[in-house]
């Protein structure tokens, strides 16, 4: 447990040193601040666009705080997870390629460990950039149209994390995986286009599909209605699914560093 | 639409113009710093400085060199 | 005593026998050279002694390590281009390597200190490692693989990227640290291994050709030789192909050499009197006659040339 801590340290010192603090959390706060912003000017910005016949009266309803909120979260959900797996690149193929890894295997260390603080160093970064992003929404919306209730952005905030923490696992086992950085990048965020999608677009019941934790963050927001998705229990069978191919993931990505420390 | 004062209007948008001014002034201070860069420097002054949010994040994963 | 003893092993890369069943021992205390040419599965071995690769078949055994015990926590290892975290300084690395081998923060720290001074670059300790020179890299190196005080040391090819310089320098450092653990470095220049070791193990296309002590082995190989050049003018060298076709009795083999020929004889001193009469005879403008004994050199080419 000291070990993992040590190698747990090294890597938050390496996002620090490396700027990632900074822009990361950034990225996120512009992006869910942003999008309140731009809600509440886009019929100032339709009306100066000027090619509206004289006299035309544009009638946009304004939007309920709860669809403003669920705007920031489809935001995060393309720039925000283009940013932490671009956060996360190389975080492994870049130590074998560079042999950085092989320097550190040849310790007493166990590969579960070096994979597992890589991991937990990255998803907190992750976290804690989403949480700053998803406060700024908060506030900006309840400062622009109206506040939405604790208990719901929570529970949607709890569920889009999860999200971002698939995502990020994602990226560190492609990483562990493929010798391109850039290659497993694509490879993380096209698997999480291609769960996503499928989750919104095809007919059946898809309760163990990681892909549909955004967009039932995004429903849970609505204190309207029931409760999100297909009733309580499917959210409970999502997430458990999910957590379940973290930790496989992160059992591969260990056992293929261990058969291959390095490139050569 | 109009429900909004001068002031108002100053407190919910000069944070936001803050921290983007933030992470414009580190990009710039790493760039000015760094003894190596991927690419000529100015070029990434400009786009450090032109390109909305993505500009500076673009030089922090591709622009620094450390080997 | 041993302290490492390696039975059989065996690395196979997709058909290929990188390594041919390789069985050796190290005694504690001693300093053994891993020599061969490049590719002779030098680096193969290294890898698969500390961990690095798994071995297709074939046993690695530490002296006193229990079963199920780490072999890692005994080695201190150093590849052949050390890499490092860019953006840490000497010291970080250092002290990170040994915390990662389960000193204190207190111990690590001390260690550092000591280690950097050891191998020369203290001043250095608190800069940035991408600012570092290869030799200053090859040191922070060396003071990473020692940080835990490892039993066996094992270095490969830890001069071969360096300059004449910062090769010396190395070399000086290991002469100190020979002393004081059990060292193992592979290494494709004879001449290194000569000036260091007590042992000698030659590799060759993934077998081991030779190996013991490097005194013991200079006496079993010892042979009598000669060595002849000429001016290498046309009747000189004339003379010499025909000569090395039909050599006379006690004259037993040959190796050609650019300006002449280098023979393993059976008795010096009949052959010199032969050698000089026919030099005489044949009117040959000889540069060189050289008579002695077999270097390591003579034993390192033919155990490479035969596997």
């Amino acid at each position: 447990m000291k070990q993992w801590f040590v190698l747990f340290n090294k890597e938050w010192l390496e996002i620090l040193r490396s700027y990632r603090i900074i822009w990361l959390p950034i990225g996120f706060i512009v992006l869910g601040a942003s999008q309140p912003i731009a809600t509440f000017f886009m019929p100032d910005i339709l009306a100066s666009a000027g090619n509206m016949p004289e006299g035309a009266v544009i009638r946009i309803p304004t939007p309920q705080p709860f669809e403003v909120m669920a705007g920031a979260l489809s935001q995060f959900g393309v720039i925000g997870l283009l940013l932490v797996a671009l956060s996360g690149m190389g975080a492994i193929s870049g130590e074998k390629a560079s042999g950085t890894a092989a320097m550190v295997l040849v310790k007493p260390v166990s590969h579960v460990s070096f994979v597992t603080a890589k991991w937990a160093a990255l998803l907190l970064l992750a976290v804690l950039s989403f949480a700053a992003g998803y406060g700024a929404a908060w506030y900006y919306t309840a400062s622009l149209f109206d506040s939405v209730g604790w208990g719901e952005v929570v529970q949607s905030a709890l569920l889009f994390a999860l999200w971002l923490g698939f995502v990020g696992t994602l990226a560190l086992l492609f990483s562990s995986l493929l010798r391109s950085a850039a290659a497993a990048t694509f490879g993380a965020l096209a698997t999480a286009a291609v769960l996503s999608i499928a989750s919104s677009s095809l007919p059946f019941e898809q309760s163990w599909n990681p892909g549909r934790l955004s967009g039932l963050a995004a429903e849970s927001l609505n204190a309207g209605a029931a409760s999100p998705g297909d009733g309580q229990g499917a959210v409970w069978l999502t997430v458990i699914v999910t957590a379940t191919a973290m930790l496989a993931a992160l059992a591969a990505s260990a056992r293929s560093l261990k058969r291959m420390p390095s490139n050569d | 639409m109009d429900n909004l004062t001068n002031s108002q209007w100053i407190s919910l948008i000069v944070p936001l113009l803050i921290v983007q001014l933030i992470l414009i002034a580190v990009a710039l201070t790493v760039l000015v710093k760094a003894d190596r860069t991927r690419g000529p420097k100015w070029l990434w002054a400009i786009v450090i400085v032109l390109v909305n949010l993505l500009g500076p994040i673009a030089f922090f994963l591709f622009g620094r060199r450390s080997d | 005593m041993a302290l490492l003893t390696v039975d059989r092993l065996t690395k196979r890369f997709e058909g290929t026998l990188a390594v041919d069943g390789i069985s050796f021992a190290i005694g504690e205390g001693r300093c053994v050279a891993l020599l061969g040419p490049n590719g002779a599965g030098k680096t193969t071995t290294i890898r698969m002694l500390t961990g690095l690769l798994q071995p297709s078949s074939g046993a690695i055994r530490l002296e006193g390590m229990k079963p199920g015990q780490d072999l890692r926590a005994w080695i201190g290892y150093l590849p052949q281009t050390p890499a490092f975290y860019g953006w840490m300084t000497g010291r970080e690395f250092l002290v990170y390597a040994g915390r990662l081998c389960g000193l204190s923060a207190k111990e690590a720290y001390a260690r550092s200190d000591e280690l950097l001074a050891r191998v020369g670059i203290g001043a250095a300790g608190k800069r940035r490692i991408s600012g570092y020179s290869g030799g200053m890299k090859q040191r922070l190196g060396l003071a990473q693989a020692l940080i835990h005080r490892p039993k066996l040391l094992i270095l490969d090819e830890p001069v071969s990227a360096l300059d004449p310089i910062g090769r010396r320098e190395v070399m000086t450092l290991l002469g100190e640290l020979k002393s004081e653990t059990t060292v193992l470095f592979s290494t494709h220049v004879l001449h290194d291994a000569e000036e260091l070791c007590d042992d000698v193990l030659i590799m060759s296309a993934g077998r081991l050709a030779e190996g013991g002590s490097l005194s013991g082995i200079r006496e079993a190989n010892r042979q009598p030789m000669m060595s002849l050049e000429t001016e290498g003018d046309s009747r000189s060298k004339e003379w010499l192909e025909g000569w090395l076709k039909r050599l006379p009795a006690g004259f037993e083999a040959a190796s050609a050499t650019p300006a002449g020929a280098r023979l393993i004889v059976r008795d010096l001193e009949t052959a010199r009197r032969t050698v000089i009469r026919e030099l005489a005879d044949a009117d040959v403008r000889v540069t060189k006659l050289e008579v002695g004994y077999t270097t390591l050199e003579d034993l390192f080419l033919k155990a490479v040339a035969h596997s």
